[in-house]
């Protein structure tokens, strides 16, 4: 993993710790390890993908696993993170909702490390708050720090949310989808970005908000 | 108590199953690895001096991505399918061009039909091209002017964003 990369990394665990002091109520037992575990996790499974998608075996190149750096795909780190934390945390998945606002706010972290980088513009703009490239007079969007600023709002809304089986996690998914969907305009690429993944989440999110607290009602009213 | 976790006990088994069925499947994706044909049949990459390369550059009227491999180097492999998309979304309005340093003709090769990147290259063992220009360990991504006049340089395995905007740049300074 490249330095500035491993910079990125620590403000978005920084800003996963600071909101788990925020949104205390109700945590589960050492929620930053959990968020770290969950972190690895997805990294590692998101690498993997990206690997196999690029025709490189893990097996015979082992090493290229932590090349970091050499692309990570993001769907599926953001399904092995949440399976990570799911298996982490003995299957509570009641428990996602205690961090999900922790996690939106390490997410914005992350985004906002873009600073240590220098990787935050993104497609060229003329608006009075952009700014341009080193040895560039080309005036760019910073479209990382729009992110950043949209999942700390995002994670405030999170952690007004009623206290419900899946309706804090999903929201999290949902608006981290929603602010990325909003943003992928705004950055350079030469594949137009997993916009598909993006529009997933927000479903999955809306779907997990509308089912979650249908099933525990189930739950709790079904014959014992 | 247990027959109201069943439901989300069976969901979490599958969803545990399905994980490992993925990981199953992404270890044995299979890499095309070439055969001693496709190798041999390609010519060798012409070497160049670093003012050989700086003339090269000069007579090309267009602004230039000249990438910096080798067939030891593990991030050279991640940023080949970058480059390639690259090179045939943006081919015909940028010249790419590979340097391949401390390495081996056979090597090279082998390198070359195994990732099929498929712009001109150089074969510079002392990497007198690098050193030129000032760049700093392998892989390294130098932006050129249509002049041939160094733009940018980047130290390092290159990401999406970095090779997209500088693309972008490079397209505005040669319009």
């Amino acid at each position: 993993m490249e330095f500035t990369l491993l910079w990125a990394a620590l403000t978005a665990i920084g800003f996963s710790w600071v909101g788990t002091r925020l949104w205390s109520d109700r945590l589960p037992d050492h929620p930053t390890d959990r968020i770290i575990g969950a972190a690895v996790g997805g990294l590692i499974v998101g690498r993997l993908v990206a690997m196999a998608s690029q025709g490189i075996n893990p097996l015979t190149h082992p090493l290229d696993i932590l090349i970091v750096r050499g692309g990570v795909h993001t769907g599926a780190a953001s399904v092995g993170a949440i399976v990570t934390y799911l298996w982490a945390d003995k299957w509570r998945i009641a428990d996602l909702d205690a961090t999900a606002p922790a996690a939106v706010l390490g997410l914005a972290g992350w985004h906002a490390g873009c600073l240590w980088r220098g990787a935050c513009l993104g497609t060229a703009s003329g608006l009075p708050w952009t700014w341009a490239e080193p040895g560039s007079a080309v005036t760019r969007h910073p479209v990382e720090i729009y992110a950043a600023a949209g999942l700390i709002v995002a994670a405030w809304l999170v952690s007004r949310l009623p206290w419900r089986l899946l309706t804090r996690a999903g929201a999290a998914l949902a608006v981290v989808g929603l602010v990325r969907l909003l943003t992928e305009p705004m950055r350079p690429s030469l594949t137009g970005g997993p916009v598909g993944w993006y529009v997933a989440a927000v479903a999955f999110g809306g779907l997990g908000m509308w089912l979650g607290p249908r099933l525990a009602g189930h739950r709790v009213t079904a014959p014992t | 108590m247990p027959s109201r976790d069943r439901p989300l006990g069976q969901l979490f088994t599958m969803l545990k199953r399905s994980l490992v069925l993925m990981l199953i499947l992404v270890a044995c994706g299979g890499t095309a690895t070439p055969g001693p044909d496709d190798v041999g049949s390609r010519p060798d990459l012409p070497p160049t001096t670093a003012e050989e390369f700086e003339a090269h550059l000069g007579g090309i009227d267009r602004p230039a991505v000249v990438t910096v491999w080798a067939s030891w180097c593990l991030p050279c492999r991640s940023e080949a399918p970058l480059l390639n998309q690259a090179y045939e979304q943006y081919g015909s309005q940028i010249e790419f061009i590979g340097v391949d340093v401390q390495d081996s003709q056979t090597n090279a090769k082998a390198f070359l039909a195994e990732f099929g990147l498929e712009f001109d290259h150089f074969f510079d063992r002392d990497r007198e091209v690098v050193n030129f220009y000032a760049g700093i360990g392998t892989p390294v991504t130098f932006f050129f002017a249509p002049n041939g006049e160094l733009f940018k340089t980047h130290n390092g395995i290159l990401d999406e964003r970095t090779l997209a905007l500088n693309i972008d740049e490079l397209l505005r300074l040669g319009s």
